[in-house]
């Protein structure tokens, strides 16, 4: 009898009841997308998620400004390493290229971040005002995204309106696999969708943001006006150029937007970049020590040939450095450092480990972008414009002041603003989309080739493992 | 339930049921072996549970009557039996090593080796305890068939790479389950690793192991059910026995270096060699640029080997010290063990010290407790080698730097101080800058530390409820602290971009494994043999890491992490957990000891699935047909020739979930940092279906001993479909799922061989023996599907696409650009396109559009890549290999040989891809041998400046494509027992010394260092590629064997 007991014991100890909360651990160090939405603390989180996403190393952490940058004339690749861009500089890139598939994937990575946003905040334990700004928040990035991509994955808009292909439009959130297949949309259906976004986001986001922090760093209301005056510049739809950036600059220098943050240009250029946050710093994508892009991915890392950057790409000698129009004694020449007998832009110089804010839209840009709109739509040497490219160049350079008669024509005025654009902006991500948008040609650089506006080259391939995996998704002609 | 309880208790009943008749009478006498007398040997009188135990001077003394049948048996010993006649004294010679009767480990329980129906290997203890390795695993070549164990590299505490019947996994882990005294144990792939390789198996002192099961088939390994699929390996560690008391002192030196290096150019060759790349590429060594030999402050050629100052003699002590003993009721052992090894590679040290104390106490007729208890702390001091998964293209890498670096130049300056430049190593009189770091600062100032504490330990009970019927309950845990501590120096190397950098990470794995085993065994009567087994296991195990960087050092003097830095950031953190529920059992039953039959089951429930998945159902069961006990083959053939031939076969399905996500099923979002603000984003979508890889095992096999065992062996067939692999679907990057991938159970795969195992005592004359023990295994890897699409896998190692999974493809085949030679005419490298076309390359037309010509015309085409014109090419994987070991044995002499073969695979040389870029790296000698005038024939093309694409750097190209074939005398060892008469004079029962060498030599055809070199060691897609990894190690031991 007694060992019948101890069978029926051990028996009972064999068969002892199921650790159900051992089987169903909670995970400690990661939210379950069953409760990601559940207080208004992590929303706020999510929305600083979104920002995040776009600005990750692959896009604009760095090296999507790159991309943009060194198909244009003004850089020479120093490393032939086919890790940092030699590709992208020397117009050898394919559908298999690490940058053309880091670069798209990233940004619909991004994407879907908005779009997650978007969807979870309509339901989430907010007020409707903090829900309308994180939703256009949401669509500000999400704008900012496919603005970015469709520059460099489609033809520009200008070419034919827009007819040719563009890219896939994802506007629901993708969290579980089987969505695999969509077309690619058209240019102009993408440009379409980005004003939509950026529409949407100027009625939602807030005037300010109160800290200088957050109105360089998050989205307000002139944050998307700002990206409206590029995004129409790229369309080539001048008259509305001026129409949105009429809301942010005033009607006669000093120029500053009348509304909203005051946005103004800095005193000195020497100022803005770092981790600067004055009014100039429409948008910038902050950084520090625990933010970083990643290794080989920021532009201190491409631009800097101290030993904090990593000298992959020189100032081309016969670029825009040997305009003598650009003075000697012009404050932007003092970025341009002489290592080894040649030229590197300084704009960034901290360290890849804390790298520096990357600047996305500063006011000048938008005072520029005012002033060619102006030029081209007026067709004419108009005074504000004029005083628009003036109070860009006369900031960095007081001996050059332009006047209505220095220009014989009104291509004149609009040469000496995209001069001026290759100065200002030099380093910042605008020399391919604003060859494209013109419909220009690339020129030679280096052991790099021309590359025409009809070469298959002149605009980036559709990843190949977008090609494989949706099956509508069709290639760029060539490619 | 209660019906079967009552059942098997009826049962239980039946069998304590004694009847006796006839008159009795106590019997004595002495049971001994070749040695002496016996203690504790089992003397029992034939189907009665009457049975005594010979105490320590082998006397024995038993009740019986005239007519009955006594039984002798003893742990390793042939059973012996004696019937009781006239005479009261009956003293029993037993005969040693009858390999049937062995008793091998098996899931949660032993068995008779003549009992086993399934794919069982057994290797023992004493066959490794004195090879000078790290860990058990790399002792282990050769050792089984269907087991292929080999070692990556010679770096110090690198895990041994092993399969089990075949690589059984594309994305989780193919390496086998570890079971040690019953309990899982961690392995290199649970955990965080640094540049100090750590294998928490070498935390197991190879001294006190008994012995090692390795199970191959469903039928023996099912008892495992969701862990099982890449096979268990079950270690038993060693414990005492009644009433033999033994001390054994064992203690090796030994002295190691790497082997079969490549020779590099020297100061002048490389000078001219560069300086000819230089002149070819149309820019020749001027004023500004070129190569240049330098003095030094003597006056003397400064002429650097830089393989002297990476690689050393190491030289290694192992002392191991065990008492173990018992008698009746109390059975210990205890050990300590020290182990101190300096590597081939300065700074490579690895120390440990163990203590291991097993104790076993007969309480009562029915409890027994017992325990054991292991604490080891070991430290790894390791190197950036560059030769462990994912660092092959280390620029600090040692062994890369080892051949890559410029000889023309030195470590330091005249004045002492390092030679340095900005970022590379000062460039003497070279007026072209050089690339590599200097590999003297590396390895004075880099240090890269992982330091264990574990504790693994036991506690059972066990209760004897009736005859045959037990019950044992065993506690055990594995802690492992691992503490690892990387210091990067901030002048030079990886740690500069950083300003210098310590990381320390402390690594807490810790599992709690609860086991309850009812187990009955009987034979109710000479026909009829049953044993039963049912159980439940509970194992927790968490994981909880964490760790940061500090970064930017204040001042050189700082090599420590407590030192002062300027920033901070968090590095290794990991906290996680997983639990595994089990409900398993067993029935074995033999009919006349003739037919077999056994059916394992394994119910589990694992915590990284989905609520809907949790619970899976594993079995595998077995038939076996013993021919020589049939009437009719015991007519045909006599016992004397064929004492065993025993049919078996097996079919199970087990499953895999090693090496997969403990939140594998669950979709997260993940905290990050927007500046300094907190951020939340989706960050994995999860599968709620995601369930276990299954394997669905068929094993066949014929065990045969002819002539009284003087051969036996073993022939078998596998077959391993394996079904639901996980991969990572890929899904559109538009849809922007982070990392465009869901994991899902698509793929599938087969492994299928031959295994062969043959044992011969060739020789057995006077004092002189030979024995020798072959095995052969053949495999056949095939992917039969992928994701939907059957999408191909490429495979990297770390930056270079080596290889490809592809359906119909054996797995990890090479996706390799074929290439042609050299063209004669010309000195070009020849590539193919995919379509054929012969086209070769000319680094040294300035126009980059102008260097791909077609070799028929010299027409430009474009260039050759891989994504375009790589084909598959293979087998990647050995198509058989197996081990050969003699052992002879001559008076005191004993030579053991042991060797290990594979073959059948092609190596992927890629180091040699680096041994002749012409950049500024160093190039093997065969440089020397390049193309320089029309109408050469040689293998290297012609040499031009900056060239990285005609030898493969930046593709890999098929004239780098070797065949593996070797055979390695892994271990010889030499050694001499003195004499019994001698070592009773002074009181030894052992004196052995011995010498050893590991890795003696290696016959093969392969140019590199070694073809049995793993670049991505146990990477289940990328096999058999050599690229910048460290040779192997060969090792010379002096050893001395003492037993008291």
């Amino acid at each position: 009898m007694k060992n019948l007991c101890l069978l029926i014991m051990a028996s009972l100890v064999i068969i002892s009841c199921s650790d159900t909360e051992a089987l169903n651990p909670v995970n400690q160090t990661r939210i379950s997308d069953a409760n990601a939405f559940e207080t208004p603390e992590r929303i706020e989180q999510l929305v600083l998620g979104a920002y995040s996403g776009v600005k990750v190393g692959n896009f604009y952490g760095g090296r999507f400004m790159n991309y943009q940058d060194v198909r244009g004339p003004e850089f020479l690749n120093e490393r032939n390493n086919a890790v940092t861009n030699l590709l992208t500089w020397s117009f050898g890139v394919q559908s298999a290229t690490n940058e053309v598939q880091n670069l798209w994937s990233a940004a619909y990575t991004a994407i879907n971040r908005c779009n997650i946003l978007i969807e979870g905040v309509k339901t989430a334990p907010v007020a409707d005002a903090l829900k309308a700004r994180y939703t256009a928040e949401a669509q500000f990035l999400r704008a900012l995204s496919y603005y970015s991509l469709v520059t460099l994955y489609a033809q520009p808009y200008t070419l034919n309106n827009g007819t040719s292909l563009g890219l896939p439009l994802r506007l629901k959130p993708e969290t579980s696999g089987g969505n695999n297949d969509l077309v690619r949309s058209t240019v102009a259906d993408v440009y379409k969708q980005v004003i939509e976004d950026l529409n949407a986001a100027e009625n939602g986001l807030p005037l300010t943001n109160t800290t200088a922090l957050n109105n360089t760093t998050r989205a307000h209301r002139n944050t998307a006006i700002a990206l409206k005056t590029r995004v129409y510049l790229s369309m080539g739809k001048y008259p509305e150029v001026i129409t949105e950036a009429n809301k942010i600059v005033s009607a006669s220098a000093p120029f500053s937007a009348p509304t909203g943050v005051a946005n103004a240009l800095a005193s000195s250029i020497a100022t803005i970049f770092g981790k600067s946050t004055t009014a100039e710093n429409i948008f910038s994508f902050p950084y520090s020590s625990n933010d970083v892009p990643g290794t080989q991915n920021s532009l201190v890392f491409y631009y800097n040939a101290s030993a904090v950057g990593g000298q992959e790409y020189s100032l081309n000698p016969s670029g825009i450095i040997a305009n003598t129009d650009w003075k000697s004694t012009d404050a932007r020449r003092n970025f341009n450092v002489v290592t080894g007998g040649k030229q590197y832009v300084h704009k960034w110089t901290a360290p890849q480990t804390d790298p520096d804010f990357v600047p996305v839209i500063r006011y000048a840009e938008v005072l520029l972008n005012l002033s060619e709109a102006i030029a081209r739509s007026t067709n004419s040497v108009d005074a504000r414009a004029v005083a628009l490219l003036n109070a860009v160049r006369g900031r960095s350079d007081a001996t050059t002041v332009f006047t209505t008669s220095s220009f014989a024509t009104a291509q004149n005025l609009i040469d000496q603003v995209l001069t001026e654009r290759r100065i200002e902006l030099l380093a910042e991500g605008f020399s391919s989309p604003d060859i494209m948008r013109l419909g220009q040609n690339f020129p030679a650089k280096g052991l790099a080739p021309a590359v025409s506006k009809t070469d298959t080259q002149y605009l980036w391939p559709i990843p190949l493992n977008e090609l494989l995996y949706n099956k509508l998704a069709v290639q760029n002609p060539g490619h | 339930m209660r019906l079967k309880i009552k059942w098997i208790y009826t049962l239980a009943l039946a069998m304590l049921m004694q009847f006796s008749f006839a008159q009795e009478k106590t019997v004595s006498g002495v049971v001994s072996d070749a040695t002496g007398p016996i203690p504790g040997a089992n003397v029992v009188v034939k189907g009665t549970k009457n049975g005594v135990q010979t105490d320590f001077d082998g006397k024995y003394a038993i009740k019986a009557k005239v007519g009955d049948v006594l039984v002798i048996t003893f742990v390793g010993m042939q059973d012996a039996t004696a019937k009781v006649g006239a005479s009261n004294t009956i003293n029993v010679k037993l005969q040693g090593g009858n390999t049937l009767d062995e008793v091998v480990v098996v899931g949660y329980g032993t068995q008779k080796k003549r009992d086993v129906n399934g794919a069982i290997s057994k290797i023992s203890g004493a066959a490794i305890k004195d090879i000078p390795v790290q860990s058990f695993d790399q002792a282990l070549s050769g050792a089984a068939a269907g087991v292929n164990i080999s070692q990556p590299n010679g770096v110090l505490g690198n895990q041994a790479v092993i399969r089990i019947r075949g690589v059984n996994s594309i994305n989780l882990s193919s390496y086998p389950l570890i079971v040690v005294d019953g309990v899982p144990s961690f392995n290199g792939d649970n955990l965080n690793q640094n540049n100090a390789n750590n294998n928490p198996l070498a935390n197991i002192n190879q001294a006190d192991i008994e012995s090692i099961e390795v199970l191959k088939d469903a039928s023996s390994a099912a008892i495992y059910g969701s862990r099982a699929a890449a096979g268990v390996i079950l270690i038993t560690t060693k414990k005492g026995k009644a009433g033999k008391f033994s001390v054994n002192f064992d203690t090796n030196v030994s002295f190691t270096k790497p082997f079969n290096l490549i020779d590099v150019l020297d100061a002048q060759q490389f000078t001219d060699i560069k300086n000819e790349g230089l002149r070819n590429a149309g820019t020749p060594a001027n004023a500004t640029r070129g190569f240049y030999t330098m003095n030094d402050a003597n006056g003397k050629l400064v002429d650097t080997n830089w393989y002297d100052l990476i690689y050393r003699t190491g030289v290694a002590t192992n002392h191991n010290v065990s008492i173990s003993g018992g008698t009746e009721s109390t059975k210990y052992f205890l050990s300590a063990g020290q182990l101190e090894q300096e590597g081939m590679f300065r700074n490579n040290d690895f120390r440990r010290q163990t203590a291991r104390f097993t104790l076993d106490q007969k309480v009562t007729s029915w409890l027994t407790l017992g325990g054991t208890m292991n604490y080891t702390t070991s430290r790894n001091n390791g190197l950036s080698t560059g030769s462990t998964f994912g660092t092959n293209f280390s620029s600090s890498g040692a062994a890369r730097l080892a051949f890559a670096q410029a000889p023309n130049v030195g470590p330091f300056r005249s004045d002492g101080s390092y030679n340095l430049n900005a970022t590379a190593i000062g460039q003497g009189n070279n007026l072209t800058p050089l690339q590599w770091v200097n590999p003297q600062y590396i390895l004075d100032t880099n240090t890269f530390v992982s330091q264990n504490d574990q504790i693994a330990a036991n506690f059972y009970v066990n209760l004897k409820l009736a005859k045959g019927l037990n019950f044992k309950s065993l506690y055990g845990i594995d802690n492992l602290i691992a503490e690892n501590r990387d210091f990067l120096g901030p002048l030079n190397g990886d740690g500069q971009s950083l300003g210098g950098a310590a990381t320390n990470t402390m690594n807490r794995y810790t599992r709690k494994n609860i086991q309850n085993v009812l187990d009955y065994n009987a034979d109710f009567s000479e026909n009829h043999g049953l044993s039963a087994l049912v159980g439940s296991e509970r194992q927790y195990t968490n994981v909880n890491a964490w760790g940061a960087s500090r970064r930017g050092v204040s001042d050189p003097f700082f090599n420590e992490y407590q030192g002062n830095y300027s920033t901070i950031v968090f590095a290794g953190n990991l906290l996680t957990e997983n639990y595994l529920e089990s409900y398993f059992g067993r029935v074995n039953y033999d009919f006349k000891k003739k037919y077999f039959a056994s059916v394992n089951a394994r119910r589990d429930g694992y915590s990284a699935f989905a609520p809907d998945q949790k619970w899976g159902n594993f079995w595998g069961a077995s038939l076996g047909w013993n021919i020589v006990e049939e009437g009719f083959f015991k007519n045909l053939v006599s016992s004397e020739v064929v004492n065993q031939l025993k049919l078996r076969a097996s079919y199970g399905v087990v499953g895999n979930n090693q090496g997969l996500n403990d939140f594998a099923a669950s979709s997260f979002y993940d905290a990050g940092v927007n500046n300094a603000s907190g951020t939340l984003f989706f960050n994995r979508a999860g599968n709620r279906n995601l369930t276990w890889e299954t394997s669905n095992k068929l094993d066949l096999g014929l065990n045969f001993a002819l002539f009284n065992d003087v051969i036996s062996g073993e022939f078998g067939y596998y077959k391993n479909d394996i079904d639901g692999l996980i991969l990572s679907v890929p899904q559109s990057p538009s849809a922007g799922i982070p990392g465009s991938s869901i994991l899902s159970n698509v793929g599938s795969m087969r492994n299928t061989g031959y295994e062969l195992t043959l044992n011969a005592k060739i020789l057995d004359k006077g004092s002189f023996k030979w024995n020798a023990s072959f095995n052969i295994t053949t495999q056949e890897n095939v992917v039969t599907a992928l994701d939907a699409n059957n999408s191909d896998i490429i495979v990297a190692t770390q930056l270079e696409n080596t290889n490809i999974i592809r359906v119909g493809e054996s797995i990890g085949n090479f996706f390799i650009v074929q290439t042609g030679g050299v063209n004669p005419a010309n000195g070009r490298r020849i590539f193919f396109h995919g379509d054929g076309t012969a086209v070769q390359y000319d680094h040294s037309n300035p126009v980059t559009s102008l260097r791909w010509t077609k070799v028929s015309d010299g027409t430009p085409t474009r260039a050759a890549n891989q994504a375009q014109d790589a084909k598959v090419m293979g087998p990647a994987l050995p198509t058989f290999f197996g081990g050969l070991n003699n052992t002879f044995s001559y008076k005191g002499f004993d030579l053991n040989v042991n060797v290990y073969f594979s073959g059948g695979n092609y190596v992927y040389n890629g180091t040699r891809a680096g041994l002749l870029d012409q950049r500024v790296w160093n190039n093997s000698v065969e440089a020397m041998t390049r193309w320089q005038n029309p109408g050469d024939v040689t293998a290297v093309p012609r040499i031009v400046w900056g060239d990285n694409i005609s030898n493969g750097s930046s593709m890999p190209i098929s004239d780098n494509l070797e065949k593996g074939d070797f055979l390695k005398f892994r271990n010889i060892a030499l050694g001499y027992s003195l004499p019994k008469s001698l070592l009773d004079k002074i009181g030894l029962t052992n004196f052995r010394f011995y010498v050893s060498a590991q890795n003696a030599f290696t016959i093969t055809n392969y140019s590199g260092f070694d073809p049995e070199i793993s670049s991505n060691g146990n990477a289940n897609g990328s096999p058999s590629v050599d690229r910048n990894s460290a040779p192997m190690a060969r090792t010379i031991s002096f050893g001395l064997n003492l037993g008291l």
